[in-house]
């Protein structure tokens, strides 16, 4: 394997790595949802009635919304972009965050 | 006026203490946050969440706050000035923040201490400083603070000038021309000065048909420009520029025909060279723009108080351990928000807010001899092309390679997206300021 | 096609996709009587299930209404088996300016603008097609629940209050006068909806009759009746 090909697969490996949470420590479910609460409310409990509550919601139904929101299956304003960064593991882990809301 | 050298108690030389061993394992201590903006009272309020044993005190200069993001509203008369104010109440009464309106005029990183105007010396375990941004009125020549609040007023930190500019425009001749002085970057809000021109345009179609809106950018670009100027051409008959057009969907086309809102780029001479405060014109490469009001959105840099304690570098913004946003000068000091130096994320309050959720728990952390978890950010922001047509930036972003990067993938709404959706993102817009406040502050 | 004034209201309110009018304006609260409703729905579009499936999806309905009609929070209505006619006029309302009664139908408000009569009646006929499912609901008790079923099969004369049943039917799905189906709704929708009528908020039922039902029960005896028909969906 020349050179060049084995940096550009270094490259690829390290990119993936940089983005892909199976490699590299993961945030907590606590912390990745906290980048939800300002519009989905502190602890997933909202007042407003456009936004989804996420407090209790079931961890089923809220791994099912992100990767259909992922994949553009679910049509969403913005929810598609967001849902894209993150993975599986990830969405999982804030699924049983907000499941466990009081 | 206290320099920097009589600021901090010790001068040069200042020895930097190193980190300590954790403190007692049950990890409480006193946090003091510095600015009560978004950044400082959603750190307030997250710091108490993660851990309500720690004593958390604000310092902030004003009792109550008044939000910029929104603000724009108060122009068309969609919102009022009273609409803006946020109370500090609910951190107080939920969440056992405490205040102590004043200002900070002495720090010492030393003793770990600040000192307030009214001779009040508060010692911290961890300190924030969330100081926003200090507007640089004297970078434009022929501009002052003294011309922003009477004559050509900027609002871009909301209050007096924001009346001022209403009350301009709603006074404006018939056919007149309000003209907008577009910041360069990096600045605070980048899709905000045109989502004001936007609204504004909207609102003279009712009450000013005949007037304009132009904006004079020193850039080519800002964030969400393409849906941005689509929403235009849809809504007032903006033509859009060549460079743009394969961006668009299929079927846009231009008129050619005089539209009541333009974009003139620095690459077609829009940068701002003076102004005349006394006739209201802008000197750009191209010639002069006399302007009927006149928007000014200047240079912006670390708010005034960052500077004082020796926290920004040559940029003048400041430079921080990107997991933690720990200040790269001095230990134990935390800077969020607008002020910090946060790589590819905007400059905005959904930015600050999220900032200061991660600096919150990095901090309890800390204090509870715990090694820091990943850190994630988010920014997703809507903006308004219209009252009824919404579009928005969304990204995510992580730590790559000791930077903060965005993952990527799309960040704006599709330039094809529906009616249905674009009402819908305006709806969500609305429903984001309430949200956003809450989060925050209550 | 029958002449009605809601027609002309409508005409205005459907213009270019992109309104360029700051929505601003104060709609004018309307009670339409019984002949209103009846000629409103006689000149009801026939709608295609089809084409409602696409739009629940386009339009952004399934948002929050759900891909099958069943919301996925109490927020927002379940519109699983509700009847189209009832479906068909609330778009109608939502439209014309006559729903205020809180921040939804200020968001429904949104949701409609550029609607036509044609993508109410289509989707109005998809939700119709969809099964209502049960809604979770708190258990009643043996008391509890004979209570409601009294209600709703009987009445309270005293109160002159006549039988739900009557005009929503023994299955809770609705149909006489026009009226909504109740089976599988959510708790709270349910809830909110009676407690609109009865502070006179929601005043476009026929005569605002609802308005009389919902003063003359206790919030007790709704919550129990909210938890009655949440139930009655299919599992």
């Amino acid at each position: 394997m020349g050179t060049l090909m084995k940096i550009s697969i270094f490259a690829f490996a390290a990119l993936t790595a940089a983005f892909n949470p199976v490699h590299a420590a993961d945030p907590t479910g606590e912390a990745m949802a906290a980048t939800c609460a300002a519009c989905h409310g502190t602890h997933g409990k909202l007042d407003v009635v456009e936004f989804m509550p996420l407090a209790a919601l079931s961890e089923k139904e809220f791994v099912r919304a992100m990767q259909d929101f992922r994949s553009g299956k679910r049509p969403a304003t913005l929810m598609g972009h967001v849902a894209n960064g993150f993975s599986d593991i990830e969405i999982r882990a804030m699924a049983k965050y907000f499941a466990n809301v009081e | 006026m206290l320099n920097r050298r009589d600021f901090l108690k010790a001068g040069a030389g200042l020895a930097l203490v190193a980190a300590l061993p954790a403190r007692a394992a049950s990890g409480t201590g006193h946090v003091v946050i510095i600015g009560g903006g978004v950044g400082g009272a959603t750190a307030a309020k997250y710091l108490k969440l993660y851990n309500p044993a720690l004593r958390v005190t604000v310092i902030e200069a004003n009792r109550s706050y008044i939000r910029p993001y929104g603000s724009s509203e108060v122009l068309t008369g969609h919102v009022s000035m009273d609409d803006l104010v946020v109370s500090y109440d609910a951190l107080k009464s939920k969440y056992g923040v405490e205040f102590v309106f004043d200002t900070v005029v002495g720090f010492d990183p030393a003793k770990k201490q600040v000192r307030t105007a009214g001779r009040q010396s508060i010692a911290y375990d961890k300190l924030i400083v969330s100081p926003g941004i200090s507007l640089q009125y004297q970078a434009i020549p022929g501009y002052s603070a003294v011309v922003a609040e009477t004559r050509a007023p900027s609002g871009w930190i909301p209050g007096t000038q924001t009346a001022l500019l209403t009350k301009q425009l709603r006074a404006m001749r018939p056919g007149g021309s309000f003209v907008i002085v577009a910041p360069p970057n990096p600045y605070r809000c980048p899709p905000g000065p045109y989502e004001r021109a936007a609204l504004v345009t909207e609102w003279m179609r009712r009450h000013n048909p005949t007037g304009k809106v132009l904006i004079l950018d020193p850039k080519d670009s800002f964030v969400t420009d393409a849906t941005m100027q689509l929403g235009w051409h849809r809504l007032y008959g903006y033509d859009i520029p060549d460079s743009y057009l394969s961006d668009m969907p299929a079927g846009v086309k231009n008129s050619g025909k005089p539209s009541p809102i333009e974009w003139v780029r620095a690459m077609d001479g829009g940068a701002t060279e003076r102004i005349d405060a006394r006739t209201l014109t802008v000197k750009t490469k191209q010639g002069a723009v006399k302007a009927d009001v006149l928007n000014i959105i200047p240079p912006m840099k670390a708010g005034k108080l960052a500077f004082d304690m020796g926290l920004t570098d040559a940029s003048g913004w400041c430079p921080v351990d990107r997991r933690s946003f720990e200040s790269s000068v001095h230990k134990n000091v935390f800077v969020i928000g607008d002020a910090s130096i946060a790589d590819a994320m905007p400059k905005s309050g959904f930015s600050a807010n999220n900032q200061a959720k991660v600096t919150a728990r990095a901090i309890v952390d800390q204090l509870a001899g715990r090694a820091p978890g990943e850190p994630v950010w988010s920014n997703t922001c809507y903006a308004l092309a219209g009252s009824d047509y919404g579009l928005f930036v969304a990204d995510v972003f992580r730590l790559k390679d000791g930077k903060i990067a965005r993952v990527p993938g799309e960040r704006y709404l599709p330039i094809d997206a529906s009616p249905a959706k674009i009402r819908l993102a305006a709806a969500y817009q609305q429903a984001w300021l309430k949200t956003f406040t809450e989060d925050c502050f209550a | 096609m029958s002449r009605f004034p809601l027609l002309a209201t409508l005409v205005l309110a459907l213009g270019a996709p992109y309104p360029t009018l700051a929505s601003s304006v104060q709609p004018t609260p309307r009670t339409p009587s019984v002949a209103d409703v009846r000629s409103t729905l006689a000149s009801m579009p026939r709608g295609d299930v089809k084409r409602g499936k696409e739009l629940n999806q386009s339009l952004m309905c399934a948002s929050c209404h759900g891909d099958a009609g069943v919301a996925p929070t109490q927020n927002w209505a379940s519109l699983a088996g509700q009847r189209a006619a009832y479906t068909y006029k609330s778009l109608l309302d939502y439209q014309t300016g006559g729903r205020h009664e809180n921040p939804r139908a200020t968001l429904m408000t949104v949701a409609v603008k550029g609607m036509s009569r044609q993508d109410m009646a289509d989707l109005a006929a998809y939700y119709a097609s969809l099964p209502a499912k049960a809604a979770p609901a708190p258990r009643l008790d043996k008391t509890a629940h004979a209570r409601a079923d009294h209600l709703a099969r009987r009445g309270d004369p005293a109160r002159l209050l006549t039988p739900c049943a009557s005009c929503h039917g023994a299955a809770g799905q609705g149909g006489v006068n026009e009226t909504p189906a109740l089976a599988g709704q959510s708790v709270d929708s349910f809830v909110r909806t009676m407690q609109d009528y009865r502070d006179g908020r929601r005043i476009t039922d026929a005569n605002q009759g609802m308005r009389q039902f919902a003063e003359r029960l206790t919030m007790e005896e709704i919550r129990k009746l909210a938890a009655y028909y949440a139930r009655m969906g299919k599992n």
